[in-house]
Protein backbone atom coordinates (compact mmCIF):
# COMPACT_ATOMS: atom_id res chain seq x y z
CA UNK A 1 0.00 0.00 0.00
CA UNK A 2 0.91 3.27 -0.19
CA UNK A 3 0.27 6.49 1.14
CA UNK A 4 0.88 10.11 0.60
CA UNK A 5 -0.10 12.54 3.30
CA UNK A 6 1.05 15.48 0.63
CA UNK A 7 -2.66 15.05 -0.77
CA UNK A 8 -4.41 14.47 2.35
CA UNK A 9 -6.82 17.42 2.59
CA UNK A 10 -5.38 20.70 4.16
CA UNK A 11 -6.96 22.09 7.25
CA UNK A 12 -8.08 25.50 6.79
CA UNK A 13 -6.42 26.63 10.55
CA UNK A 14 -3.15 25.80 9.60
CA UNK A 15 -0.46 27.72 8.40
CA UNK A 16 1.30 25.74 4.98
CA UNK A 17 -0.02 28.12 2.25
CA UNK A 18 1.63 31.17 4.00
CA UNK A 19 4.79 29.15 4.71
CA UNK A 20 5.11 27.59 1.22
CA UNK A 21 4.56 31.63 0.16
CA UNK A 22 7.37 32.56 2.62
CA UNK A 23 10.77 33.48 1.20
CA UNK A 24 13.77 30.95 1.66
CA UNK A 25 15.42 30.70 4.89
CA UNK A 26 18.00 28.08 4.32
CA UNK A 27 18.97 26.84 0.80
CA UNK A 28 21.07 23.54 0.64
CA UNK A 29 22.17 23.45 -3.08
CA UNK A 30 23.58 20.00 -4.06
CA UNK A 31 25.82 19.67 -1.12
CA UNK A 32 28.03 16.61 -0.49
CA UNK A 33 30.48 16.34 2.30
CA UNK A 34 33.47 14.29 2.22
CA UNK A 35 35.61 13.48 4.96
CA UNK A 36 39.45 12.65 4.74
CA UNK A 37 40.26 9.66 6.58
CA UNK A 38 43.41 7.41 7.13
CA UNK A 39 41.91 5.03 4.86
CA UNK A 40 41.15 7.68 2.15
CA UNK A 41 38.33 10.09 1.59
CA UNK A 42 34.98 9.03 3.21
CA UNK A 43 31.42 10.67 1.31
CA UNK A 44 28.97 10.91 4.31
CA UNK A 45 26.24 13.31 2.55
CA UNK A 46 26.38 13.62 -1.43
CA UNK A 47 23.78 15.37 -3.41
CA UNK A 48 22.01 16.85 -0.89
CA UNK A 49 19.16 19.80 -2.18
CA UNK A 50 17.14 21.00 0.72
CA UNK A 51 15.15 24.39 0.69
CA UNK A 52 13.24 25.37 4.05
CA UNK A 53 11.23 28.52 4.16
CA UNK A 54 11.36 30.95 7.01
CA UNK A 55 9.66 29.78 10.14
CA UNK A 56 9.27 26.17 9.12
CA UNK A 57 10.27 23.27 11.29
CA UNK A 58 11.96 20.66 9.90
CA UNK A 59 12.85 17.47 11.79
CA UNK A 60 15.33 15.47 10.15
CA UNK A 61 15.80 11.61 10.63
CA UNK A 62 17.83 8.35 9.85
CA UNK A 63 19.68 6.32 11.37
CA UNK A 64 23.03 6.62 13.60
CA UNK A 65 25.62 7.67 11.19
CA UNK A 66 23.90 8.31 7.90
CA UNK A 67 25.17 12.08 8.05
CA UNK A 68 22.67 13.73 10.28
CA UNK A 69 24.64 15.76 12.16
CA UNK A 70 26.96 16.32 8.95
CA UNK A 71 23.93 18.12 6.90
CA UNK A 72 23.44 19.83 10.14
CA UNK A 73 27.18 20.97 10.33
CA UNK A 74 27.12 22.34 6.84
CA UNK A 75 24.03 24.54 7.41
CA UNK A 76 25.53 25.98 10.81
CA UNK A 77 28.95 26.63 9.23
CA UNK A 78 30.90 23.91 11.25
CA UNK A 79 31.57 22.12 8.14
CA UNK A 80 32.44 22.89 5.30
CA UNK A 81 30.74 21.35 2.36
CA UNK A 82 32.82 19.49 -0.30
CA UNK A 83 30.46 20.47 -3.15
CA UNK A 84 28.04 22.62 -3.27
CA UNK A 85 26.48 26.06 -1.64
CA UNK A 86 24.15 26.32 1.70
CA UNK A 87 22.50 29.58 1.73
CA UNK A 88 20.78 31.23 5.32
CA UNK A 89 19.11 34.13 5.19
CA UNK A 90 20.00 34.89 1.71
CA UNK A 91 23.78 34.66 2.31
CA UNK A 92 26.22 32.03 1.57
CA UNK A 93 27.30 29.76 4.53
CA UNK A 94 30.85 30.43 5.13
CA UNK A 95 30.90 29.61 8.87
CA UNK A 96 29.07 30.11 11.80
CA UNK A 97 27.17 33.32 12.66
CA UNK A 98 24.65 35.20 15.20
CA UNK A 99 22.22 33.95 12.83
CA UNK A 100 22.34 30.36 13.83
CA UNK A 101 22.20 28.86 17.33
CA UNK A 102 23.22 25.68 17.78
CA UNK A 103 22.55 22.74 19.67
CA UNK A 104 25.46 20.23 19.88
CA UNK A 105 24.48 16.66 19.73
CA UNK A 106 26.91 16.48 22.85
CA UNK A 107 26.13 19.87 24.14
CA UNK A 108 29.22 21.11 24.20
CA UNK A 109 29.46 23.39 27.27
CA UNK A 110 32.53 24.66 28.78
CA UNK A 111 33.61 22.57 32.08
CA UNK A 112 35.07 25.11 33.84
CA UNK A 113 32.48 27.42 33.33
CA UNK A 114 28.86 27.22 35.09
CA UNK A 115 25.69 27.42 33.51
CA UNK A 116 24.98 30.69 34.29
CA UNK A 117 28.53 31.88 32.71
CA UNK A 118 27.90 29.00 29.54
CA UNK A 119 25.51 31.08 28.60
CA UNK A 120 26.58 34.62 29.79
CA UNK A 121 29.41 34.43 27.61
CA UNK A 122 27.77 33.48 24.35
CA UNK A 123 25.29 36.36 25.18
CA UNK A 124 28.29 38.84 25.68
CA UNK A 125 30.07 37.55 22.83
CA UNK A 126 26.73 37.78 20.01
CA UNK A 127 25.08 41.08 22.08
CA UNK A 128 28.21 43.45 21.97
CA UNK A 129 26.01 46.31 21.71
CA UNK A 130 23.78 45.51 25.00
CA UNK A 131 24.52 46.41 28.21
CA UNK A 132 25.85 44.06 31.19
CA UNK A 133 22.64 44.58 32.65
CA UNK A 134 20.70 43.26 29.46
CA UNK A 135 22.71 40.54 28.82
CA UNK A 136 22.70 39.51 33.02
CA UNK A 137 18.57 39.72 32.39
CA UNK A 138 18.15 37.73 28.86
CA UNK A 139 20.84 35.55 30.46
CA UNK A 140 18.10 34.81 33.42
CA UNK A 141 15.36 35.18 31.31
CA UNK A 142 16.82 31.59 29.34
CA UNK A 143 17.69 29.64 32.13
CA UNK A 144 14.64 30.10 34.08
CA UNK A 145 12.65 29.37 31.05
CA UNK A 146 14.70 26.02 31.07
CA UNK A 147 14.18 25.51 34.59
CA UNK A 148 17.74 25.51 35.65
CA UNK A 149 17.78 28.90 37.48
CA UNK A 150 18.28 27.37 40.71
CA UNK A 151 21.15 25.30 39.16
CA UNK A 152 22.93 28.59 37.85
CA UNK A 153 25.92 28.07 39.86
CA UNK A 154 26.68 24.40 39.07
CA UNK A 155 29.82 23.47 36.87
CA UNK A 156 28.18 21.25 33.65
CA UNK A 157 30.32 18.50 35.59
CA UNK A 158 27.54 18.48 38.67
CA UNK A 159 25.01 18.24 35.93
CA UNK A 160 22.89 15.39 34.41
CA UNK A 161 22.68 14.71 31.04
CA UNK A 162 19.20 15.97 30.46
CA UNK A 163 20.11 19.42 32.77
CA UNK A 164 22.90 19.90 29.96
CA UNK A 165 20.88 19.56 27.40
CA UNK A 166 18.79 22.58 28.81
CA UNK A 167 21.43 24.49 29.11
CA UNK A 168 22.91 24.16 25.65
CA UNK A 169 18.70 24.86 24.50
CA UNK A 170 18.72 28.06 26.78
CA UNK A 171 22.46 29.34 25.48
CA UNK A 172 21.08 28.92 21.78
CA UNK A 173 17.81 30.50 22.48
CA UNK A 174 19.54 33.27 24.39
CA UNK A 175 21.43 34.52 21.18
CA UNK A 176 18.01 35.22 19.60
CA UNK A 177 18.64 33.79 16.17
CA UNK A 178 16.52 33.11 13.28
CA UNK A 179 17.52 29.80 12.75
CA UNK A 180 17.66 27.17 15.35
CA UNK A 181 19.53 24.08 14.60
CA UNK A 182 19.05 21.37 17.03
CA UNK A 183 21.14 17.71 17.02
CA UNK A 184 19.15 15.98 18.91
CA UNK A 185 18.18 18.55 21.52
CA UNK A 186 15.88 16.01 23.72
CA UNK A 187 17.47 12.83 23.23
CA UNK A 188 18.64 12.95 26.81
CA UNK A 189 15.37 13.84 28.64
CA UNK A 190 13.01 12.20 30.40
CA UNK A 191 9.35 12.07 29.19
CA UNK A 192 7.90 14.47 30.74
CA UNK A 193 11.24 17.07 30.36
CA UNK A 194 11.07 16.71 26.97
CA UNK A 195 7.39 17.38 26.61
CA UNK A 196 7.85 20.98 28.50
CA UNK A 197 10.88 21.07 26.70
CA UNK A 198 8.65 20.69 22.91
CA UNK A 199 5.79 23.09 24.83
CA UNK A 200 9.01 25.58 25.35
CA UNK A 201 10.17 25.37 21.91
CA UNK A 202 6.81 26.15 19.98
CA UNK A 203 5.61 28.83 22.46
CA UNK A 204 9.46 30.67 21.43
CA UNK A 205 8.49 29.70 17.87
CA UNK A 206 5.05 31.75 18.28
CA UNK A 207 6.38 34.76 20.33
CA UNK A 208 8.26 35.28 17.39
CA UNK A 209 4.97 34.96 15.03
CA UNK A 210 6.45 31.76 14.09
CA UNK A 211 9.28 33.79 12.21
CA UNK A 212 12.21 31.16 13.31
CA UNK A 213 12.77 28.90 11.30
CA UNK A 214 13.95 25.13 13.00
CA UNK A 215 15.67 22.44 11.80
CA UNK A 216 15.63 19.25 14.32
CA UNK A 217 17.46 15.92 14.40
CA UNK A 218 16.01 13.39 16.23
CA UNK A 219 15.31 9.81 16.63
CA UNK A 220 11.65 10.43 17.77
CA UNK A 221 9.25 10.05 15.20
CA UNK A 222 6.39 11.39 17.63
CA UNK A 223 8.74 13.81 18.56
CA UNK A 224 9.15 14.80 14.69
CA UNK A 225 5.91 14.70 13.94
CA UNK A 226 4.35 16.62 16.66
CA UNK A 227 6.28 19.27 16.13
CA UNK A 228 7.71 20.12 12.35
CA UNK A 229 6.07 20.50 9.27
CA UNK A 230 8.52 18.13 6.95
CA UNK A 231 10.24 15.17 8.08
CA UNK A 232 13.18 14.42 6.31
CA UNK A 233 14.03 11.23 6.12
CA UNK A 234 17.64 10.43 4.65
CA UNK A 235 19.23 7.14 3.41
CA UNK A 236 21.31 5.25 5.14
CA UNK A 237 25.55 6.16 4.71
CA UNK A 238 27.77 6.29 2.97
CA UNK A 239 26.88 8.96 0.64
CA UNK A 240 23.54 9.45 1.90
CA UNK A 241 21.37 11.07 0.26
CA UNK A 242 17.10 12.26 1.31
CA UNK A 243 15.50 9.72 1.13
CA UNK A 244 11.77 11.61 1.33
CA UNK A 245 10.67 14.21 2.49
CA UNK A 246 7.52 13.99 4.64
CA UNK A 247 4.36 16.63 5.10
CA UNK A 248 3.19 16.84 8.21
CA UNK A 249 0.17 18.72 7.51
CA UNK A 250 -1.53 18.48 11.01
CA UNK A 251 -3.00 22.00 11.91
CA UNK A 252 -1.16 23.95 14.96
CA UNK A 253 -1.60 24.57 17.83
CA UNK A 254 -1.78 20.38 18.17
CA UNK A 255 -2.63 19.19 21.32
CA UNK A 256 -0.16 16.01 21.87
CA UNK A 257 -3.45 13.92 23.62
CA UNK A 258 -5.43 13.98 20.89
CA UNK A 259 -2.91 14.22 17.71
CA UNK A 260 -2.00 10.50 17.78
CA UNK A 261 -5.70 9.71 17.69
CA UNK A 262 -6.06 11.87 14.27
CA UNK A 263 -6.34 9.38 11.16
CA UNK A 264 -3.45 12.00 9.42
CA UNK A 265 -0.78 11.55 12.53
CA UNK A 266 -0.78 7.36 12.23
CA UNK A 267 -0.79 7.86 8.39
CA UNK A 268 2.10 9.98 8.84
CA UNK A 269 3.70 7.55 11.85
CA UNK A 270 3.72 4.71 9.77
CA UNK A 271 5.01 6.08 6.77
CA UNK A 272 7.90 6.72 8.49
CA UNK A 273 8.47 3.82 10.11
CA UNK A 274 8.32 2.38 6.62
CA UNK A 275 11.05 4.46 5.44
CA UNK A 276 13.28 3.33 8.42
CA UNK A 277 12.94 0.04 8.62
CA UNK A 278 11.88 -1.90 5.71
CA UNK A 279 10.90 -4.79 6.75
CA UNK A 280 8.26 -2.19 8.53
CA UNK A 281 4.52 -3.45 7.22
CA UNK A 282 1.05 -2.02 8.81
CA UNK A 283 -0.27 -5.38 8.47
CA UNK A 284 1.71 -6.43 11.31
CA UNK A 285 0.09 -4.07 13.73
CA UNK B 1 36.41 -5.36 62.49
CA UNK B 2 37.03 -2.64 64.83
CA UNK B 3 40.50 -3.63 64.44
CA UNK B 4 40.89 -3.59 61.15
CA UNK B 5 39.51 -0.10 61.03
CA UNK B 6 42.44 1.17 63.66
CA UNK B 7 44.97 -0.80 61.75
CA UNK B 8 43.40 0.90 58.11
CA UNK B 9 44.19 4.49 59.85
CA UNK B 10 47.03 3.83 60.82
CA UNK B 11 48.43 2.70 58.09
CA UNK B 12 49.98 5.57 56.67
CA UNK B 13 51.99 6.21 59.87
CA UNK B 14 53.64 2.58 60.28
CA UNK B 15 54.49 2.91 56.94
CA UNK B 16 56.04 6.36 57.79
CA UNK B 17 57.91 4.62 60.31
CA UNK B 18 58.97 1.90 58.26
CA UNK B 19 60.58 4.22 55.70
CA UNK B 20 62.22 6.46 58.29
CA UNK B 21 63.54 2.56 59.70
CA UNK B 22 64.95 2.32 56.47
CA UNK B 23 66.83 5.47 55.53
CA UNK B 24 68.33 5.55 58.77
CA UNK B 25 69.20 1.61 58.97
CA UNK B 26 70.71 2.47 55.42
CA UNK B 27 72.64 5.63 56.55
CA UNK B 28 73.66 4.10 59.63
CA UNK B 29 75.00 0.94 57.59
CA UNK B 30 76.86 2.96 55.34
CA UNK B 31 78.70 4.61 58.53
CA UNK B 32 79.62 1.95 60.06
CA UNK B 33 80.87 0.17 56.96
CA UNK B 34 83.30 3.78 56.41
CA UNK B 35 84.83 3.47 60.13
CA UNK B 36 82.02 6.64 60.14
CA UNK B 37 83.89 8.87 57.47
CA UNK B 38 80.31 9.23 56.54
CA UNK B 39 78.85 10.35 60.22
CA UNK B 40 76.21 8.13 61.57
CA UNK B 41 72.41 9.43 62.12
CA UNK B 42 73.21 10.33 66.27
CA UNK B 43 76.26 12.38 65.05
CA UNK B 44 74.20 14.19 61.91
CA UNK B 45 71.61 14.60 64.59
CA UNK B 46 73.20 16.89 66.82
CA UNK B 47 74.75 19.04 64.30
CA UNK B 48 71.55 19.28 62.72
CA UNK B 49 70.12 20.56 65.80
CA UNK B 50 72.95 23.38 66.34
CA UNK B 51 72.04 24.34 62.90
CA UNK B 52 68.73 24.88 63.35
CA UNK B 53 69.14 26.05 67.10
CA UNK B 54 69.97 29.28 65.97
CA UNK B 55 68.83 29.36 61.96
CA UNK B 56 69.69 33.00 61.27
CA UNK B 57 72.87 34.00 62.84
CA UNK B 58 75.25 35.98 60.50
CA UNK B 59 78.95 36.69 61.40
CA UNK B 60 80.05 37.82 58.38
CA UNK B 61 80.21 36.75 54.55
CA UNK B 62 81.25 33.84 54.84
CA UNK B 63 79.30 32.43 58.30
CA UNK B 64 75.87 32.41 58.29
CA UNK B 65 73.28 30.42 59.59
CA UNK B 66 71.58 27.88 57.34
CA UNK B 67 68.09 29.93 57.65
CA UNK B 68 69.75 33.26 55.60
CA UNK B 69 71.45 30.57 53.17
CA UNK B 70 67.96 29.04 52.59
CA UNK B 71 65.94 32.50 52.33
CA UNK B 72 68.61 33.64 49.57
CA UNK B 73 68.28 30.03 47.67
CA UNK B 74 64.52 30.73 47.88
CA UNK B 75 64.66 34.29 46.75
CA UNK B 76 66.92 33.30 43.51
CA UNK B 77 64.80 29.84 43.10
CA UNK B 78 61.85 32.28 42.54
CA UNK B 79 63.06 34.85 40.75
CA UNK B 80 64.53 32.64 37.97
CA UNK B 81 61.12 30.75 38.16
CA UNK B 82 58.79 33.64 38.02
CA UNK B 83 60.76 35.25 34.98
CA UNK B 84 60.71 31.89 33.43
CA UNK B 85 57.54 30.89 34.13
CA UNK B 86 56.23 34.54 32.69
CA UNK B 87 58.28 33.83 29.65
CA UNK B 88 57.10 30.48 28.85
CA UNK B 89 53.22 30.52 29.21
CA UNK B 90 53.16 33.42 26.64
CA UNK B 91 55.35 31.59 24.61
CA UNK B 92 53.60 28.24 25.36
CA UNK B 93 49.97 29.30 24.62
CA UNK B 94 51.49 30.78 21.12
CA UNK B 95 53.00 27.85 19.98
CA UNK B 96 50.42 25.74 21.49
CA UNK B 97 48.16 27.41 19.04
CA UNK B 98 49.85 27.97 16.04
CA UNK B 99 51.25 25.54 13.86
CA UNK B 100 53.55 28.10 12.55
CA UNK B 101 54.87 29.02 15.81
CA UNK B 102 55.31 25.48 16.61
CA UNK B 103 57.27 24.48 13.56
CA UNK B 104 59.89 27.49 13.48
CA UNK B 105 60.33 27.35 17.89
CA UNK B 106 60.04 23.87 18.35
CA UNK B 107 63.28 22.70 16.92
CA UNK B 108 65.10 25.77 18.83
CA UNK B 109 63.91 24.23 22.09
CA UNK B 110 64.51 20.88 21.06
CA UNK B 111 68.42 21.60 20.59
CA UNK B 112 68.32 23.96 23.77
CA UNK B 113 66.53 21.96 26.39
CA UNK B 114 68.83 18.83 27.07
CA UNK B 115 71.72 21.29 27.56
CA UNK B 116 72.81 21.71 31.15
CA UNK B 117 71.04 24.80 32.65
CA UNK B 118 74.97 24.90 34.44
CA UNK B 119 76.22 25.64 30.35
CA UNK B 120 74.53 29.09 30.36
CA UNK B 121 76.75 30.25 33.62
CA UNK B 122 79.32 31.89 31.80
CA UNK B 123 76.95 33.63 29.68
CA UNK B 124 75.34 35.04 32.49
CA UNK B 125 78.09 36.13 33.99
CA UNK B 126 79.12 38.05 30.88
CA UNK B 127 75.75 39.44 30.79
CA UNK B 128 75.04 40.40 34.22
CA UNK B 129 78.43 40.51 35.14
CA UNK B 130 77.75 39.09 38.78
CA UNK B 131 77.18 36.07 39.91
CA UNK B 132 74.03 36.57 41.35
CA UNK B 133 72.10 37.47 38.14
CA UNK B 134 74.05 35.00 36.34
CA UNK B 135 72.84 31.97 39.10
CA UNK B 136 68.68 33.84 38.85
CA UNK B 137 69.93 33.43 34.92
CA UNK B 138 70.82 29.59 34.87
CA UNK B 139 67.51 29.54 36.94
CA UNK B 140 65.14 30.92 34.32
CA UNK B 141 66.53 28.53 31.89
CA UNK B 142 66.20 25.97 33.74
CA UNK B 143 62.46 26.91 34.65
CA UNK B 144 61.49 27.87 30.98
CA UNK B 145 61.43 24.28 29.43
CA UNK B 146 58.79 22.06 31.36
CA UNK B 147 56.41 24.86 31.73
CA UNK B 148 56.71 26.18 27.92
CA UNK B 149 56.67 22.48 26.64
CA UNK B 150 53.41 21.67 29.14
CA UNK B 151 51.37 24.53 28.50
CA UNK B 152 51.89 23.93 24.63
CA UNK B 153 51.04 20.49 25.30
CA UNK B 154 47.99 21.51 26.82
CA UNK B 155 46.47 23.98 24.51
CA UNK B 156 46.86 22.17 21.68
CA UNK B 157 45.32 19.51 22.78
CA UNK B 158 41.74 21.36 23.96
CA UNK B 159 39.13 19.27 22.31
CA UNK B 160 37.11 19.95 19.23
CA UNK B 161 33.84 20.70 21.25
CA UNK B 162 35.05 23.43 23.41
CA UNK B 163 36.75 25.06 19.64
CA UNK B 164 33.56 24.61 18.48
CA UNK B 165 31.56 26.31 21.03
CA UNK B 166 33.95 29.59 20.56
CA UNK B 167 33.48 29.28 16.81
CA UNK B 168 29.60 28.58 16.75
CA UNK B 169 29.26 31.77 19.04
CA UNK B 170 31.64 33.75 17.68
CA UNK B 171 34.14 34.52 20.35
CA UNK B 172 36.68 37.41 20.10
CA UNK B 173 40.15 36.41 20.31
CA UNK B 174 40.07 37.65 23.99
CA UNK B 175 37.67 35.91 24.92
CA UNK B 176 39.05 32.88 23.14
CA UNK B 177 42.02 32.92 25.23
CA UNK B 178 40.06 33.72 28.24
CA UNK B 179 37.30 32.00 28.59
CA UNK B 180 38.40 28.27 26.56
CA UNK B 181 42.69 28.27 26.18
CA UNK B 182 43.65 29.31 29.71
CA UNK B 183 41.09 27.20 31.50
CA UNK B 184 41.91 24.37 29.31
CA UNK B 185 44.94 24.75 29.38
CA UNK B 186 45.84 25.67 33.38
CA UNK B 187 46.02 22.02 34.85
CA UNK B 188 49.37 21.44 31.99
CA UNK B 189 50.53 24.27 32.52
CA UNK B 190 50.76 23.88 36.59
CA UNK B 191 52.04 20.75 35.69
CA UNK B 192 55.13 22.66 34.16
CA UNK B 193 55.28 25.14 36.63
CA UNK B 194 55.56 22.26 39.39
CA UNK B 195 57.92 20.33 37.55
CA UNK B 196 59.92 23.33 36.81
CA UNK B 197 60.25 24.28 40.64
CA UNK B 198 61.40 20.98 40.96
CA UNK B 199 64.22 21.21 38.60
CA UNK B 200 65.24 24.91 39.73
CA UNK B 201 65.27 23.82 43.53
CA UNK B 202 67.39 20.75 41.88
CA UNK B 203 69.63 23.32 40.26
CA UNK B 204 70.32 25.86 42.34
CA UNK B 205 72.51 23.92 44.55
CA UNK B 206 74.87 22.98 41.77
CA UNK B 207 74.68 26.68 40.44
CA UNK B 208 75.33 27.88 44.11
CA UNK B 209 78.58 26.10 44.04
CA UNK B 210 79.65 28.04 40.98
CA UNK B 211 78.69 31.33 42.23
CA UNK B 212 79.60 31.27 46.11
CA UNK B 213 78.05 33.77 48.36
CA UNK B 214 75.30 32.79 50.79
CA UNK B 215 72.94 30.04 49.66
CA UNK B 216 72.16 26.62 50.28
CA UNK B 217 74.23 25.28 47.54
CA UNK B 218 77.50 27.44 48.20
CA UNK B 219 76.77 26.06 52.43
CA UNK B 220 77.43 22.34 50.62
CA UNK B 221 80.73 23.73 49.38
CA UNK B 222 81.67 25.34 52.30
CA UNK B 223 81.29 22.97 54.16
CA UNK B 224 82.75 20.08 52.13
CA UNK B 225 86.34 22.72 52.45
CA UNK B 226 85.42 23.32 56.31
CA UNK B 227 85.34 19.16 56.19
CA UNK B 228 82.15 19.30 58.20
CA UNK B 229 79.79 16.05 56.40
CA UNK B 230 77.53 16.67 59.12
CA UNK B 231 76.29 19.90 57.85
CA UNK B 232 76.46 18.55 54.74
CA UNK B 233 74.30 15.43 55.24
CA UNK B 234 71.74 17.94 57.23
CA UNK B 235 71.95 20.03 54.15
CA UNK B 236 70.88 17.50 51.95
CA UNK B 237 68.35 16.53 54.30
CA UNK B 238 66.73 19.52 54.65
CA UNK B 239 66.91 20.63 50.72
CA UNK B 240 65.23 17.77 50.63
CA UNK B 241 62.43 18.85 52.50
CA UNK B 242 62.10 22.20 50.85
CA UNK B 243 62.34 20.71 47.80
CA UNK B 244 59.21 18.05 48.89
CA UNK B 245 57.47 20.68 50.45
CA UNK B 246 57.53 23.32 46.93
CA UNK B 247 55.93 20.20 45.22
CA UNK B 248 53.41 19.88 48.02
CA UNK B 249 52.43 22.95 47.53
CA UNK B 250 52.32 22.82 43.43
CA UNK B 251 50.54 19.78 44.04
CA UNK B 252 47.70 21.54 45.98
CA UNK B 253 47.62 24.25 43.25
CA UNK B 254 46.82 21.40 40.63
CA UNK B 255 44.31 20.22 42.97
CA UNK B 256 42.88 23.36 43.21
CA UNK B 257 42.72 24.44 39.50
CA UNK B 258 41.18 20.98 38.47
CA UNK B 259 38.02 21.46 36.56
CA UNK B 260 35.40 18.96 37.25
N1 LIG C 1 35.27 14.51 11.12
C1 LIG C 1 34.96 13.32 10.52
N2 LIG C 1 35.93 12.59 9.95
C2 LIG C 1 35.64 11.41 9.34
N3 LIG C 1 34.42 10.88 9.29
C3 LIG C 1 33.41 11.56 9.86
C4 LIG C 1 33.63 12.81 10.52
N4 LIG C 1 32.45 13.25 10.99
C5 LIG C 1 31.54 12.32 10.66
N5 LIG C 1 32.11 11.31 9.96
C6 LIG C 1 31.43 10.13 9.42
O1 LIG C 1 30.34 10.56 8.67
C7 LIG C 1 29.20 9.73 8.89
C8 LIG C 1 28.03 10.57 9.34
O2 LIG C 1 28.29 11.06 10.63
P1 LIG C 1 27.24 11.95 11.41
O3 LIG C 1 27.83 12.35 12.69
O4 LIG C 1 26.78 13.04 10.51
O5 LIG C 1 26.04 10.91 11.64
P2 LIG C 1 24.63 11.12 12.34
O6 LIG C 1 23.59 10.82 11.35
O7 LIG C 1 24.58 12.43 13.01
O8 LIG C 1 24.65 9.94 13.41
P3 LIG C 1 24.00 9.91 14.89
O9 LIG C 1 22.54 9.72 14.72
O10 LIG C 1 24.61 8.71 15.51
O11 LIG C 1 24.35 11.17 15.55
C9 LIG C 1 29.63 8.68 9.88
O12 LIG C 1 29.93 7.50 9.18
C10 LIG C 1 30.87 9.25 10.51
O13 LIG C 1 31.76 8.22 10.83
MG1 LIG D 1 24.58 13.02 14.93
Amino acid sequence: MTIHPISAPVDSASEFHKIQSRPASIEVKDISVAFKTPKGTFTAIKDIDLTIQKGEIVALIGHSGCGKSTLMGTISGMTQPTNGTVMANGNVVKGPGPDRGIVFQNYSLLPWLSVYQNIYEAVDSVFKGKTSAEKREITEENLKMVNLWPHKDKLPGQLSGGMKQRVAIARAFAINPSILLLDEPFGALDALTKGSMHIELLKLWNLDNRNKTIVMVTHDIEEAIFLSDRVVVMNNGPAATIKEIVDVRLPRPRNKKDIVHDPAYMEIHDRLMGLLFDKFSIEDD
Amino acid sequence: MKKLLNLQTYLPLLFGIGSTIILIGAWWGISLLTNSEIPSPLMTWSVFNEMLATPFYDYGPNDKGIGNQLVSSLIRVFSGFGLGSLVAIPLGLLIGSSKTAFRLINPIIQILRPVSPLAWFPLGLLAFKAAEGATIFIIFVTSVWPTLINTAFGVASIPQDHKNVAKAYGFSRWKYITKVIIPFALPHIITGLRLSIGVAWMVIVAGEMLSGGVGIGFFVWDSWNALSLEKILSAILIIGTVGLLLDKGFDWLQKRFAFA
